[in-house]
């Protein structure tokens, strides 16, 4: 639903980086490499990049049965 | 108990004769209002 | 008794540090470790109130989420079971960020502003009041100051002679912090008793020192310590708090043991 706020394994928050990390690499004309995009924000952990790589929003999907 | 009509988005009160339909528009999907109450949450 | 212990700090920022502390014990090193975790207290959203919530998580969900966010603390003016109430209240169609929260008091507040609680679609709404409590970690995770903290010793490497003729140049990879010992193999800048972080040469040692036999060795009683923290306190805040709760604690039990 929405981007967890700590990383499950370690806890570290990483929802703080989820918009610009989803801006850079799914909704950019040019989309980065995440790999490369995670080392600049700064997630190091493997536990932590994981949250952010497998993560999709989807309130949009569920918004209309409301 | 007020609820609201799924198709019509009508409020819709129940009576013991009705049965589940609303009188409006006939459709029989009810969607329950939630309670004006404030909630309380426990975070644990 | 009272013993002095030498620190010296590899890395420092306001959230993230490694630093050297040499002649404790293992168990010593261990304690500290575990009260940067579970004894150091920070704020955190323990109950929540919610007022209107039309959005499509439950109301329990953003508590949950809320519950996550790190508040700052400011330990010199809050005692453990203190209360510090915020509120949040936006409207959609817009996303509600931690940063949206009202704090009533100016110590207590997010400490990151950009995370997201829930987007909110057009004409759906939260107000919520929530109660923050202070608390330690072992209580619940949330209340966690410290984030990955660990330690290793500290390492020593020894050349012991030159690599044969015909030996395969296999990577020898090793981690965490070295105590240089043999400048003198090293190209460029380096003097015994240098700190060095594996890193700066990409983890392996046959970068640093190429065609060299070597041997590692753990220095005794010098322990690298690795800390984050999740904004809530400052690592050496984290640090200094966890090692008086130890002090605390030994002091506690001496009384007691005192005939």
């Amino acid at each position: 639903m929405m981007v967890p706020v700590r990383c499950f394994t370690c806890g570290n928050v990483v929802a703080e980086h989820w918009e610009e990390f989803k801006a850079r690499t799914r909704e950019a004309e040019e989309p980065e490499d995440p790999e490369k995009v995670l080392d600049e924000l700064g997630v190091e952990r493997h536990c932590c990049r994981r949250m952010l790589v497998s993560h999709k929003d989807l309130v949009d999907i569920v918004a209309p049965y409301q | 108990m007020s609820y609201k009509c799924s198709r019509c988005k009508r409020d819709v009160t129940l009576d013991e004769y009705g049965g589940v339909r609303c009188p409006y528009c006939g459709h029989r999907v009810l969607l329950k209002e939630r309670s004006r109450d404030v909630k309380e949450v426990d975070v644990k | 008794m009272t013993q002095d212990y030498e620190v010296e700090f590899v890395e420092r920022s306001d959230r993230e540090a490694r630093f050297l502390v040499r002649g404790i014990s293992p168990a010593f090193a261990n304690g500290i470790r575990r009260a940067m975790i579970a004894d150091v207290p920070t704020f955190s959203v323990d109950t929540v109130r919610v007022i209107e919530n039309s959005s499509v998580m439950f109301d329990e969900q953003i508590g949950l989420r809320l519950g996550l966010v790190p508040l700052t603390t400011d330990l010199d003016d809050f005692e453990v079971g203190d209360e510090v109430t915020l509120s949040i209240d936006v409207s959609g169609p817009e996303t509600a960020y931690s940063g949206d929260l009202v704090s009533s008091d100016s110590l207590v507040g997010p400490a990151d502003d950009n995370i997201p609680i829930i987007d909110l679609k057009d004409g759906q709404r939260l107000e919520v009041e929530a109660d923050a409590v202070l608390d330690r970690g072992r209580e619940h995770a949330k209340h966690q100051g410290g984030v990955a903290v660990g330690y290793r010793h500290l390492q020593r490497v020894e050349v012991v002679g030159d690599k044969g003729e015909f030996e395969d140049d296999e990577t020898h990879i090793l981690r965490g912090v070295i105590e240089e010992q043999a400048a003198e193999h090293v190209d460029g800048d380096a003097d015994d008793g240098d700190l060095v972080l594996t890193e700066e040469f990409d983890s392996d040692l046959t970068k640093r020192y190429p065609g060299k036999e070597l041997e590692v060795h753990d220095v005794e009683n010098a322990f690298v310590f690795h800390a984050e923290t999740d904004g809530s306190l400052s690592v050496e805040e984290l640090t200094l708090r966890a090692v008086d709760s130890i002090r605390s604690r030994a002091d506690e039990l001496r009384d007691a043991v005192q005939l």
